[in-house]
């Protein structure tokens, strides 16, 4: 009779979405059947007249499933359209920033240079840093490991545009640092120091997880 | 269904929070208890039940939380919130105001015929 109850409800949720929402439903109705079906059984009702009597008493559930599926989100259009807006500038600024370089031939060009790839890669982390989180559509599992998916991938995002930078920094102050004092002989080691560095980040990230 | 009931249906949601204010509890315990307090009279349909539960969680007057029963399966219980205490009274002072008219605009005999 157990399983009689079990396929009826399943058989009631069948067009329901296969939501976490629904699910607990289900169970909610299926737990409460059973302990009005057990006590009718203990009031010396007969296993079918307890069965009928407690489909009964379900009723009309059609607009409690319809209403399972209410509240999608619809995904942010707006942020993927400042997504891309950001990159594009981005790539823009990083193609450009040369051109002082052969226009003005002198250390003021090396230098807008340095602004130009400065400012692409802070436009990168502050699009990465500042991006919407994914909203999920609804409760279904699906959804929910896309949610933890992208909440993960956007934390690595973040050591990636650090680490990137860093090195930036590091090749700007290799060769402003070379150029300056001329000991091309040793400054190289400042690239090995930039590898300490970006692993401690990564280190130190890991840790905070 | 009978006429009393649609009456009652009314405040489904007002009858449900009566109960938790006594005790948290999951949808077959109130609906028994229903049952026991009009002596078999009255008796909620288990959609009726789920969908003033939803509504009620919704607008924060309850909370719901799954037991845990060693034996059997889980059941879900609800709790009432102080918002739900606060609705209850004002739902509660609403049926009163309501009783009133409607007992004064049935009575027979007094006040003034058509």
């Amino acid at each position: 009779m157990n399983e009689k109850l079990r396929n009826y409800i399943d058989s009631l949720f069948a067009d329901a979405p296969q939501t976490v929402r629904a699910v607990e439903l289900k169970e909610e109705m299926f737990q409460n059947l059973m302990d009005k079906y057990n006590d009718l059984i203990s009031q010396g009702k007969s296993e079918e007249a307890a069965y009928n009597i407690a489909v009964a008493s379900i009723g009309d559930v059609d607009s409690l499933i319809a209403g399972l599926s209410e509240g999608r989100v619809e995904l942010n259009q707006s942020s993927r359209k400042r997504n891309a807006l950001f990159i594009s500038i981005a790539v823009a600024l990083y193609i450009l920033s040369p051109v002082p370089v052969i226009l003005l031939e002198n250390t003021v060009g090396l230098m807008l240079l340095f602004v130009f790839v400065a400012m692409a890669t802070g436009l990168l982390i502050y699009n990465g840093a500042t991006r919407e989180k994914y909203v999920k559509a609804d409760d279904t599992m699906v959804e929910e490991f896309k949610e933890w998916k992208q909440n993960s991938r956007q934390k690595n995002k973040a050591v990636d545009a650090i680490i990137g930078s860093v090195w930036l920094i590091a090749v700007c102050v290799y060769i402003v640092v070379s150029f300056m004092t001329g000991a091309w002989h040793i400054t190289w080691l400042i690239f090995l120091i930039t590898a300490a560095v970006s692993s401690m980040i990564k280190g130190i990230f890991m840790l905070k997880q | 269904m009978s006429v009393a009931s649609e009456l009652i249906r009314g405040n489904t949601e007002t009858i449900i929070l009566a109960q938790l204010m006594k005790h948290d509890g999951y949808g077959y315990m109130v609906n028994k208890a229903i049952l026991n307090m009009t002596e078999g009279r009255f008796e909620l349909k288990e959609a009726t039940l789920y969908t003033a539960f939803r509504r009620l969680e919704d607008s924060g007057c309850i909370v719901s939380y799954w037991g845990d029963e060693t034996t059997g399966a889980r059941r879900k219980y609800y709790s009432i919130t102080d918002l739900g205490r606060e609705s209850y009274r004002l739902r509660k002072k609403d049926w009163k105001t309501a009783e009133a008219i409607i007992d004064k605009l049935l009575s027979e005999g007094e006040g003034e015929s058509i």
